[in-house]
């Protein structure tokens, strides 16, 4: 493996509210991240709603600063960096969002706004723009007439398509997508994924896949971080932890995806209640109020992350080193039964 | 339709450049008195006659409009100049800017207008160079306040986000990005303060603080007119006449302007036309079923003219059984639901189309025999829970509310069947949730909410709009698990509309798939989902991830928007089976088992 490009050590965000004079304790988004993405790497992010996923990729980008820990792109501290050095590295990631519908300016034509990063950086002199910008949309699957026109005039497809040219303008080196297809048709989907994955190949794009839908991270990813109200319950190459998910979340969030291979079905776990509230989480393992194998020890103890097997696996649960597999498996067929018969 | 306002634009100009003309007109000197010719009447050297100094009234009319006009556009440039730069300031940057942005034009706001300008024309002394910077300071903070509000809004959006993503310094976000998307709210706000300047300025002249006379201008010559309004009524005709012109072109002007700079078309009003053919004669449905709809058509009137986003759709539903409506964005799925229960929006109406829910016809009753059934027969659960309870109201008093509107109980016996209904949709701890408002709940929690609203009556039809879109897989799993719990519990029919296949494959027991607002294949769930008969079908199975396999195929192209449908078959282009036939639309054919499909190469797949 290369030297990573983008590391984030003991990275954590913390959201206080409250007014001018009265602070509150406030949100832990995100405690004591660490990740680092290799150039050519696409790393999936999943979690629920709440979990600290786009919070992470903002961190990453700098878009938001860091109450703990670092990030490091390329070597430099983003913290730390001048603003000029902040500048250039800004023209080296970008970002994509989940709501093309949002994610564009609705006055400016589609050709300005991929040139945007372009005249900001002045990557360019000014005759060469249109030159660049039609190159830009053909990169994406777009014809180059598609320049003169506003965003409203395209689908939700074309706009992701248009929202990643202007990413891509400033020839960055990674990507934060977050949640980049789950505001798309399901059969535009599958195009966008693809052209994910073309990107990589022929760019050599560092992607940082946020998603909740683990069949996107199944087919685009190399490897995947399961977060859970902001920590990280599980992580590893996409084969191990999706053949062999080693935190009963990981196996929870898997089985829980409505599934179109009949027998896949039958195991399910239906965890029971909602997410407990960031503001308040519970002691020791946050999972533990709705994890099945929760014993007592989970209360007082915060698991760290341990190694499944090899290769990179690891999972923060006290359990792990139990026969986990089996486990799971053994928990599944026990609470499919009792679904079936209730 | 972006149309640059032609119209109230010439007015505008027509009264500008007769302000500025006025100087070269052959007009009389409009301070000239002539004693002899008090009130005349309007003749020909004096086109509107003379007032009571015996002036030439059109002179002054005119050389009044250089003075009303410079002073309000005047002022309202400035106020929209300042009060934008601080309010975007404010918004975008917050923190400090923010708290000057907002205090001052709290202290501004504060004092009524017209006092403001009394005291400040008071310190500096009447006439038209003080009244400029007067009116200015006066409506400032309207500007301050709408660009503040708007940059807060706007500074939140992705697009914002991603600029700042590409680097840009937060000059040019403001100018670039934040000032074009409030130009509209600005632009109301700017012909606002035009008009309220000028009749400001008209009323501090009036009472002799604006512009000093004998100069000429619209609120003296209407000060004047009052004094003298028995004899010569006419006299305070012409300038009222001249600031009514003058105000309604410019607000005329700034609207047109408004939508001129917005790119996206506006919606036109919709028409709503009672032309509802009669669909033909449809077999009476048979007793267990509870929905049977007919060759439903929904039309939308738009600029360019009507489009059908649904067209000739048919399907039975019956007790106790689930009929998914699959289809992307743009398929007419949610549509139709809501035509079933007469919550069409404004713009949309029903076409052609008949359907019998329990035997009573619900798309050409009268509106409140629908309404009648509407939370009683049959009811709907929407998209997001978190916006379609009603935040102000207690979830158990929704629910009784629900229970009032269409049984004759009293108010303590619907509160506790809604704490029954919380037992059985799940809701832990009923009786203290029953008293919680729709905030204090998770989006799962609302969802039970709004489904034990949905069924509080005990409905024969149950149409759920994507019901689980909005949820957290873990708590999807949850409610479909509900869902299929409440059906079996209580036979109530489950119309399920959804783009979701997996989640069609876990709940239905029929399909219908639409695609650019027909039906393209309808049957069975578990046969069509295993032996797909439409391409369409076929290719969007293909789409969805699978856990094992090679990554998913995607369909080529786009939905075609139901303005440009092919002539054809609608799905045709993107299809890798079309023939030269393809080019005449099909038609939807029974093949046998209960099933349809649109396809003429159905019996190939």
């Amino acid at each position: 493996m290369s030297a990573p490009l983008v590391t984030a050590e003991k990275l954590g965000r913390r959201f206080s509210s409250g007014g001018f004079l009265r602070r509150r304790p406030g949100v832990q988004a995100v405690v004591d991240l660490n990740l680092s993405i290799a150039p050519g790497d696409i790393v999936g992010l999943v979690g629920e709603s709440g979990s600290g996923k786009s919070t992470i990729g903002r961190l990453l980008l700098g878009l938001i600063p860091a109450s703990a820990g670092r990030v490091c792109f390329d070597g430099d501290d983003l913290a730390r960096a001048s603003s000029a050095q902040r500048r250039r590295l800004r023209k080296k990631m970008q970002l994509v969002f989940q709501d093309p519908y949002s994610s564009l300016d609705p006055r400016r034509t589609v050709g300005r706004q991929i040139a945007d990063g372009i005249v900001i950086h002045g990557l360019l002199p000014s005759r060469q723009i249109p030159a660049r910008v039609d190159a830009l949309l053909r990169q994406v699957g777009l014809d180059p007439s598609a320049a003169g026109r506003y965003p409203h005039e395209f689908s939700g497809g074309q706009r992701q398509r248009v929202a990643l040219a202007r990413a891509l303008a400033t020839e960055p080196v990674f990507l934060v997508a977050d949640e980049p297809v789950s505001a798309l048709d399901v059969s535009v989907q599958a195009q966008v994924l693809k052209l994910f994955a073309d990107l990589r190949q022929s760019l050599g794009l560092a992607i940082l896949f946020i998603s909740h839908d683990l069949g996107a991270v199944r087919h685009l990813c190399d490897r995947v971080v399961v977060l859970y109200l902001g920590r990280v319950m599980e992580e590893g190459p996409v084969e191990a932890v999706f053949s062999r998910p080693a935190h009963p979340y990981t196996a929870a969030l898997m089985s829980a995806a409505p599934s179109l291979d009949v027998a896949r079905r039958r195991h399910r776990i239906v965890l029971q209640g909602d997410p407990p509230s960031p503001l308040d989480p519970p002691s020791g393992c946050v999972f533990r109020t709705r994890c099945p194998f929760a014993i007592a020890a989970c209360a007082t103890e915060a698991p760290q992350l341990t190694p499944v097997g090899g290769s990179m696996h690891r999972a923060a649960c006290i359990r792990v080193g139990e026969d986990t597999t089996h486990r799971i498996d053994d928990e599944l067929h026990r609470l499919a039964f009792r679904n079936n018969q209730s | 339709m972006r149309r640059f306002p032609w119209v109230s634009a010439s007015a505008v100009a027509f009264l500008v450049i007769l302000a500025l003309l006025a100087p070269y007109l052959a007009l009389p000197d409009p301070t000239r008195m002539d004693l002899a010719g008090r009130f005349a009447a309007p003749h020909a050297s004096h086109l509107l006659g003379q007032d009571e100094y015996g002036r030439d009234v059109l002179s002054r009319l005119v050389w009044g409009a250089r003075v009303s006009l410079s002073v309000s556009l005047g002022a309202a440039l400035l106020a929209a100049v300042v009060g934008v730069t601080l309010g975007v300031i404010g918004g975008y940057l917050r923190g400090g800017a923010e708290f000057v942005t907002l205090r001052l034009t709290d202290i501004l706001l504060c004092f009524p207008p017209m006092l403001l300008a009394l005291l400040i024309v008071t310190l500096f002394g009447p006439g038209a160079r003080t009244l400029i910077p007067v009116l200015a300071i006066v409506y400032a903070p309207s500007f301050a306040r709408v660009a503040y509000a708007g940059a807060l809004t706007i500074r939140s959006l992705d697009y914002v986000t991603a600029i700042e993503a590409l680097g840009a310094g937060r000059p040019r976000i403001m100018a670039r990005t934040i000032l074009p998307n409030i130009a509209g709210p600005v632009l109301v706000q700017f012909s606002l303060a035009v008009a309220a300047s000028m009749v400001l300025e008209a009323g501090l002249s009036f009472l002799g603080l604006g512009v000093t006379p004998p100069a000429p201008s619209w609120g003296l010559m209407i000060g004047a007119a009052r004094a003298t309004m028995s004899q010569a009524p006419q006299l305070l005709l012409w300038p009222c006449a001249a600031l009514t012109a003058a105000i309604l072109s410019i607000n005329a002007l700034c609207d047109g302007l408004r939508d001129y700079v917005d790119p996206q078309p506006a919606a036109r009003r919709p028409t709503r036309l009672a032309d509802r053919t009669a669909p033909g004669l449809a077999a009476p449905p048979s007793r267990d079923t509870v929905l049977s709809l007919r060759g439903l058509s929904v039309a939308i009137d738009t600029p360019r003219g009507a489009i059908q986003p649904v067209r000739d759709v048919s399907f039975d539903i019956k007790a106790g059984e689930t009929l998914a409506l699959v289809g992307e964005s743009g398929s007419g799925k949610s549509l139709t639901g809501l035509a079933l229960m007469g919550l069409l929006p404004p713009a949309a109406r029903v076409e052609a189309g008949r359907a019998w829910l329990d035997g009573i016809e619900v798309l050409d009753s009268a509106p409140d025999i629908v309404r009648g059934l509407r939370g009683d027969r049959v009811a709907m659960i929407f998209q997001d829970p978190m916006s379609s309870l009603n935040p102000v109201h207690r979830v158990g008093d929704q629910i009784a509310e629900v229970i009032l509107a269409h049984r004759d109980v009293g108010a303590a016996d619907a509160r506790s069947r809604a704490v029954a209904l919380l037992r059985q949709v799940g809701v832990p701890d009923p009786p203290r949730r029953a008293a919680a408002y729709p905030h204090e709940m998770s989006g799962g929690m609302c969802q039970r909410v709004m489904i034990g609203m949905a069924v509080a009556n005990g409905p024969r039809l149950l149409i759920a709009d994507e019901p689980t879109t909005a949820l957290d897989v873990t708590v999807q799993a949850q409610v479909l698990t509900l869902m299929s719990d409440l059906k079996r519990e209580t036979g109530v029919a489950l119309l399920f509309i959804t783009h979701n296949l997996p989640v069609v494959a876990e709940i239905a027991d029929r399909v219908v798939v639409l695609y650019a607002g027909q039906v393209v294949e309808q049957g069975d769930a578990a046969e069509t989902f295993a032996h797909p008969r439409h391409p369409y079908t076929k290719a969007l199975l293909g789409s969805a991830p699978r856990e094992e396999g090679p990554p998913p195929e995607g369909i080529p192209g786009s939905v075609p928007s139901p303005g440009e449908l092919p002539s054809g078959c609608c799905f045709a282009p993107r299809c890798a089976m079309r023939l030269a036939a393809c080019e005449r639309p099909p038609p939807l054919v029974e093949i046998g088992g209960g099933r349809t499909s649109r396809c003429i190469r159905w019996s190939e797949m």
